[in-house]
């Protein structure tokens, strides 16, 4: 059948850059980790598997710089496979442990399931796993987007030299790791201003995406609403997000993540299990900690955790179903009602952070894998289309003036301002304001081998220190402490190593333990920060 | 109220940030020889931060703040859109002006906003309850 109405399904994939070399454990490198096995992994072999079956999956992916020179850092890559494999001997003594409790038994044995092909996986791309999404990328499987840089939000960056800085790093980023320009533009948070329109337009970028309210004033004035592209007055696309399809499943309350029968997160057997036990699991500080192994089920609203029932894969895989079907049944009846008012298909943009399916969301690729199958399988009159492909097939759109937003908490910037964590700013600023004031004034100078090192490094720590991650953290009291000392360090390293370019008088040790640490962009040019920049 | 760990080098800066369509966020910093102007009584201690609409430089509204306190919120003006900031001292009964800020855009408010934010925040806050 013919196709009524379009999806543009896309995953936001991103982590803050975290890197300690120094340390052969890091707690926070477990971020990493729990996303290459619980989401990466399960979507890359979605992806693959539908390629493979010919039936092309459609997605768009962004994948932000911090992220994408973690799955290419070798050392990250080295304790990966170790990390797996630590978990996998736990899976094998958990085999012997619960032989006796088949419906325990069961779920230990997906979790082996899972970490042996995150194992396979990362085996056979040889721990790069940019590989197989470049080869999707390649055989028009899927599309893939760049972020700003560090993930900063821009409408927060007031000095327009560190909007372009952001842009410029990530362009140059994209391209040398998926060998070609990028042609979309992923808004971190989702955070929308006018001004950017140009900053982007001058960056190479075609198109990004908004919140649905920063298009609906304007879109009042034009018959489609959220569910068609538009153009910003310099000829930038703009894809507004739908808010029905986020919602079904954003919201943990309401949203399909939350059905009684799918996987619990806040158990896990690293909080439950004898001590002794699982401590060569835990840390150098034996601090009891999620190990990744959850048994439990979300069970039913109000229950309290030690009340949660043993997790049924059968039963959890059944709900994946029906809530494939359920999504797609609401998506037809968006686009029966839109065609039935306009004559013609809806854009419908579903966006979400891709660490939502798998990590948080434990049965997400599973759901995602079956949305992609059911519209072949089952000769939808829908389609997922990437936006590329929809700006290039689609009428020429309407311009609109788009409106000041984020996705993130009220639809503005609170998470990144208030009382809480305002006083980060003044750091960030200091290292900002210094970076593109010193990059003004060795930007037509000829550098020694040293100084050109050390102005390039103080860019990426005052790239850094813009992320957005240290401000949300901090808001919700979550590894408060390290995205404090994170940013903190990466204001101060900038500052520092600034001065002592000035001051002729850098200190090469210092200089090369940070370029170890923070080794992302490395092409970077500090003149990236220049009030006029070359680029 | 949280700080800093360490000092920042002094420096004058004054910096406003849009937060909602309700609300900006503006922090200030001075340099040492500015510092010490409030430190030996020459300024005043309470110091004023005026917004103006940045299109027609039009006075919007006054707010008062200590020298120290380094950051505030100010509501945005009724009639929002681009503003700028600028910090003004008081020496010998008249005002002076120090700082000026940047421009900042104000959000408009949508009535859905809160409803349509679905951002992986609520599953993080989860984790805190």
């Amino acid at each position: 059948m013919s196709s009524r109405g379009s999806l543009l399904f896309l995953l936001h994939a991103h982590l803050p850059y975290v890197n300690h070399p120094e340390d052969s454990a890091f707690l926070e490198e477990n971020w990493f980790f729990e996303a290459v096995v619980e989401t990466y992994v399960p979507i890359i072999s979605a992806l693959e598997r539908l390629a493979a079956e010919g039936i092309r999956p459609g997605v768009t992916i962004s994948i932000s710089p911090t992220l994408g020179a973690m799955l290419e850092n070798e050392a990250l890559e080295a304790k990966l496979g170790l990390y797996v494999a630590s978990r996998l001997e736990l899976i094998e003594k958990e085999l012997a442990r619960t032989q006796d409790e088949p419906a325990l038994c069961r779920t230990v044995k997906l979790y082996q399931k899972l970490y042996g092909d995150a194992a396979k996986l990362i085996h056979k791309y040889s721990g790069d796993l940019i590989t197989p999404l470049k080869a999707l990328q390649h055989a028009g499987q899927i599309e893939i987007m760049i972020t700003s840089a560090t993930h900063a939000v821009l409408p927060l960056l007031a000095r327009p030299e560190a909007v372009r800085a952001q842009l410029a790093a990530a362009a140059e980023d994209y391209e040398d790791r998926f060998n070609r320009k990028p042609s979309g533009f992923w808004l971190p948070e989702c955070a929308y201003e006018p001004r950017l329109n140009s900053y982007l337009k001058l960056s190479g970028f075609n198109y990004t995406f908004t919140e649905s309210h920063a298009v609906e004033p304007a879109a009042a004035q034009v018959p489609d609403g959220v569910y068609s592209p538009y153009r910003t007055s310099n000829g930038l696309g703009l894809f507004a997000r739908d808010a029905a399809s986020s919602r079904e499943v954003w919201s943990s309350k309401t949203g399909y993540p939350g059905d009684p029968a799918y996987r619990e997160f806040y158990r896990d057997l690293g909080y439950d299990g004898d001590y002794e036990y699982l401590r060569p699991y835990f840390g150098e500080d034996g601090i009891r900690r999620p190990l990744g192994l959850k048994y439990h089920r979300i069970t039913g609203t109000g229950a309290d955790l030690a009340s949660r029932e043993y997790y049924d894969p059968d039963a959890a895989q059944a709900r994946v179903e029906a809530h494939a079907s359920d999504f797609l049944a609401r998506r037809l009846k968006q686009t029966e009602d839109f065609y039935a008012a306009r004559g013609t298909g809806p854009l419908i943009v579903s966006c979400y952070d891709a660490e939502l399916f798998g990590h948080w969301w434990f049965e997400g690729p599973a759901f995602l894998e079956a949305v992609i199958r059911k519209i072949r399988t089952e000769r939808l009159p829908l389609q997922f289309v990437t936006p590329s492909e929809y700006l290039n097939s689609c009428q020429e759109p309407v311009e609109i003036a788009p409106a000041i937003s984020s996705w993130g908490e009220n639809g503005y910037f609170d998470p990144w301002v208030n009382e809480s964590n305002d006083f980060i700013y003044p750091a960030v600023y200091a290292a900002t304001d210094k970076m593109i004031e010193t990059a003004n004034r060795f930007r037509n100078q000829d550098l020694s081998l040293l100084s050109s090192r050390a102005l390039n490094q103080a860019a990426r720590e005052t790239l850094l220190s813009q992320s957005s991650d240290w401000a949300f953290l901090i808001y919700i009291g979550s590894h408060a402490e390290y995205a404090k000392k994170r940013l903190e360090g990466h204001a101060a390293s900038a500052l520092k190593l600034l001065g002592e370019v000035i001051e002729k008088k850098v200190d090469e040790k210092d200089l090369a333990a940070l370029e170890k640490q923070n080794s992302v962009f490395p092409k970077l040019d500090f003149r990236i920060f220049a009030s006029v920049s070359k680029f | 109220m949280p700080e800093l760990s360490s000092p920042l080098p002094p420096e004058d800066r004054l910096v406003l940030l849009p937060k909602n369509p309700g609300t900006f966020f503006v922090f200030w910093r001075f340099s040492e020889s500015r510092a010490d102007l409030f430190r030996l009584a020459s300024f005043s201690p309470e110091i004023e931060l005026r917004l103006s609409c940045a299109d027609d430089r039009t006075p919007a509204s006054s707010h008062r703040a200590q020298w120290q306190a380094g950051r505030a919120y100010l509501p945005v003006p009724e009639r929002g859109g681009n503003c700028s900031a600028a910090l003004y001292a008081l020496r010998n009964g008249a005002w002076e002006r120090l700082l000026d800020s940047n421009q900042a855009a104000a959000p408009a408010a949508a009535g859905a906003a809160g409803d349509r934010a679905y951002a992986s925040l609520e599953f993080h806050k989860k984790a805190l309850s």
